[in-house]
């Protein structure tokens, strides 16, 4: 048994899963579902999808190498059987796991290191340069010219006349 | 020429998304052009069947075969399938004449087939090699690559023949 990896998204293909496409010049297409299958028939570049991982690892987003990667590796020729092998293999599997996850979680720590300073500082900015639009109300009442100027009206019995005339 | 397949394509544009395009044309024939690529690229491929021309992909001589009968399956032949064939380009000297009435094995379809373990294989183009009716090749080379479930429809003389198995 033999796990493939996918050729648009290099993900793992496990048997009866997929749909393998074979090119004149007999080099073999795997794919591991409809998705990537139909992205190869659109003639996209794995490296510019920014979903796959060809993508991630150009851009510096995947930790890319690390030794961890070593074990996973294609080999040609069938290991011998070995019951000790086997058991240590078996053993050394979650302990591997464990140090590729901290390890990329570290990668990414790096990653996101400069990422809040450059957001405060985009966010700054942008709060300079946008503050006429948004000046507080107060400010408002302190500059006359962006305010009505108030007119003063005398309160008088003239009003109540005025309004004995609209009852009328 | 551009200037009509633009049109063709808007129109195919209207009828997907209503009058969007009549709004702002230049923003979409973009995308239409794209869309209408797309399905031109994407031919539903099918079975082989009466009047499917495959290419020959053996050293007897013929260059190009129209199948005119399946020999299993109701709807036609697939991959590893027999077929009979009618001799339609050749070249001059070989052992396969023009006009002839031939056997052959589908060793490439552009069809995809399931696989033993449920996964599915497909090729670039429909080929077939010669045989004669016991089922042994007529020529005495396979070129490019040919399916190892040949294997299981007792073609193994093909097999060895062939340079890549896929």
């Amino acid at each position: 048994m033999r796990l493939e990896k996918c050729w648009f998204c290099s993900s793992t293909i496990y048997p009866g899963h997929g749909i393998q496409f074979v090119r004149n010049d007999a080099k073999i297409f795997r794919f591991c579902r409809s998705k990537c299958h139909k992205n190869f028939k659109m003639k996209r570049n794995p490296r510019k999808v920014k979903w796959t991982k060809a993508y991630r690892r150009v851009h510096g987003k995947d930790m890319t190498q690390d030794s961890t990667f070593e074990f996973e590796r294609k080999r040609n020729r069938p290991e011998r059987y070995d019951r000790n092998l086997a058991e240590n293999v078996l053993k050394a599997i979650p302990k591997i796991n464990k140090i590729r996850s901290a390890r990329e979680e570290r990668h990414h720590k790096n990653r996101m290191k400069g990422k809040k300073e450059k957001l405060q500082k985009e966010a700054m900015k942008e709060l300079e340069q946008g503050i006429s639009l948004v000046k507080a109300p107060s400010v408002l009442q302190e500059d006359p010219s962006l305010t009505l100027p108030k007119i003063k009206v005398k309160v008088s019995q003239k009003q109540s006349e005025e309004n004995h005339a609209m009852e009328e | 020429m551009a200037a009509t397949f633009a049109s063709r394509c808007s129109r195919v544009g209207r009828c997907v998304i209503g009058g969007l395009s009549n709004c702002s044309p230049s923003l979409f024939t973009s995308s239409h052009e794209m869309i209408c690529n797309n399905l031109f690229s994407q031919q539903q491929r099918t079975f082989i069947q009466m009047r499917t021309v495959l290419k020959v992909v053996d050293n007897s001589g013929a260059k190009k075969v129209m199948c005119i009968q399946a020999l299993k399956g109701r709807k036609g032949a697939r991959l590893g399938d027999t077929i009979i064939a009618s001799v339609k380009e050749a070249h001059p000297n070989g052992k396969v004449k023009k006009g002839k009435v031939v056997y052959g094995v589908v060793v490439r379809a552009a069809m995809q087939r399931g696989r033993c373990d449920g996964s599915e294989v497909k090729f670039d183009d429909n080929a077939v090699v010669l045989v004669d009716k016991q089922g042994q090749p007529i020529g005495t080379r396979v070129f490019g690559p040919v399916p190892h479930e040949l294997r299981q429809k007792k073609h193994v003389k093909i097999l060895t023949l062939a340079g890549h198995i896929a």
